[in-house]
């Protein structure tokens, strides 16, 4: 089991390199150990999170991909969809009908046929567009309902931080 | 920075009850797996007469289980991980085949070619490749036996190895996923709700451990060019368990006993 998860896990990393997608960078932590991953998101244009590059962690389990990966930014962050220790909670990191958040029916779902470049996708999506509904964070989704103004302050200065610049002081 | 290290500080119970709600789940999964693993994924042949020993006292079932043992003399079992259709199916389906070298050759021909109807419906190819080189491993090493018994060994042994026996599955999966979106103004007409048919194919179809409904049961008849006979046994009225074949009218080669949820496999 392990080896199919591996040589799946060879070809994403093989096709992340050859066609990367904007804004995304991942790979094996090290080339001992394939099923730990380390990426950086580049916050979206034109969002709260733009500029900002965002480091995480992938942890794919021995069944990968008949199961899904699981995924934690190692920097702060402050999102309603990523729990307060980095933890990501999106549809397409859940199979069907195990989704503690209630996700919409329409949402994305894990599947054997999905990878590592779409979850990223989906995670670059939700950095620019927060689904307020999956409260992970509650106090992001509650700030990020009821004023935006502060959501955007916090978020800038979370971009700074990734990059080393000085904080934006409230 | 002091915002967001007072609003991590300041984890709510809500977000609490959140991440113990997935703890819970997660316990869930566990037992459920434990439970399911004590099963093999597809059992030895054994008589039909021995459900009996789960009825005991219930005497709508244990009709239905003589009923039933008139019709069909033996049974297997499988692994109850909301893969069983697919899994039972695709065996069911191999096993048969095995007693016939031409009709096996078309199915493999068949088989070898689906990989491009997939990639020409959408499926990126880096995502298949595994699961069909595996469905034309095992088909393969299986069409090298020529001794039919040692082939339906071989076929026993690769079912029961998780690697092989999922991968089979995922591969099934896949083309029925494929046979729905092929003939999507036919199957919409049984979704409910607002769902396109590739939206429940990737929520229903697709995903591993997913239970299988009528829908499923068709298409798949249609992607392996296959009859089923389904047996229905549950606590409804009547001591006679119902049958119903797939597609409707034709001659079925491959016969399924359900029990509420669950697919196993009937011998004639």
């Amino acid at each position: 089991m392990a080896g199919s998860a591996l040589r799946r896990l060879m070809a994403e990393y093989k096709q992340l390199t050859l066609n990367p997608p904007e804004g995304i960078i991942a790979g094996p932590k090290n080339e001992e150990n394939f099923f730990e991953w380390e990426a950086l998101i580049i916050g979206p244009e034109g969002t709260c999170f733009e500029g900002g590059v965002f480091p995480a962690k992938l942890t794919f389990p021995p069944d990968y991909p008949l199961s899904p990966p699981k995924m934690q930014f190692t920097c702060d962050m402050f999102h309603p969809n990523i729990y307060s220790d980095g933890r990501v909670c999106i549809s397409i990191l859940h199979a069907p009908g195990d989704d503690p958040m209630g996700y919409e029916s329409s949402a994305e779902r894990w599947s054997p046929v999905q990878s590592v470049e779409k979850i990223l996708l989906s995670v670059v999506s939700m950095l620019a567009e927060p689904n307020d509904e999956s409260g992970a964070n509650v106090d992001a989704a509650k700030m990020w309902r009821e004023n935006r103004e502060e959501f955007s302050r916090i978020a800038e200065n979370l971009v700074r931080k990734t990059l080393g610049i000085p904080q934006l002081l409230g | 920075m002091g915002d967001v290290g007072q609003s991590t500080a300041n984890t709510s119970n809500k977000e609490m009850t959140s991440n113990q709600d997935e703890l819970i789940l997660a316990q869930q999964r566990q037992i459920e797996k434990e439970i399911s693993e004590s099963i093999p994924l597809v059992g030895e042949l054994e008589p039909v007469t021995s459900l009996s020993s789960e009825y005991s006292g219930d005497d709508i079932y244990l009709a239905k289980v003589n009923d039933l043992a008139a019709k069909y003399s033996s049974m297997r079992r499988t692994r109850p991980d909301g893969n069983c259709f697919f899994r039972a199916f695709t065996y069911a389906t191999l096993e048969r085949l095995l007693g016939n070298k031409e009709e096996f050759n078309s199915f493999y021909k068949l088989a070898e070619n689906s990989k491009n109807v997939l990639v020409e419906l959408g499926f990126q190819q880096f995502t298949l490749e595994d699961f069909y080189d595996t469905y034309m491993d095992v088909l393969k090493r299986l069409a090298d036996i020529d001794n039919v018994d040692d082939a339906r060994r071989e076929l026993h042994t690769v079912f029961n190895e998780q690697g092989y026996s999922d991968y089979m599955v995922v591969y099934l999966r896949l083309l029925t996923s494929a046979q729905l979106q092929k003939e999507k103004d036919f199957y919409s007409c049984f979704i409910e709700g607002e769902r396109t048919v590739a939206d429940f194919c990737h929520q229903e179809v697709e995903p591993m451990y997913k239970d299988s409904d009528h829908i499923h049961i068709m298409a798949a008849c249609s992607a392996l060019n296959t009859g089923v006979r389904v047996l229905y046994m549950d606590r409804g009225t009547g001591n006679i368990v119902t049958q119903h074949d797939l597609p409707e009218g034709c001659t079925p080669t491959v016969h399924l006993l359900y029990r509420p949820s669950h697919y196993d496999i009937l011998y004639v």
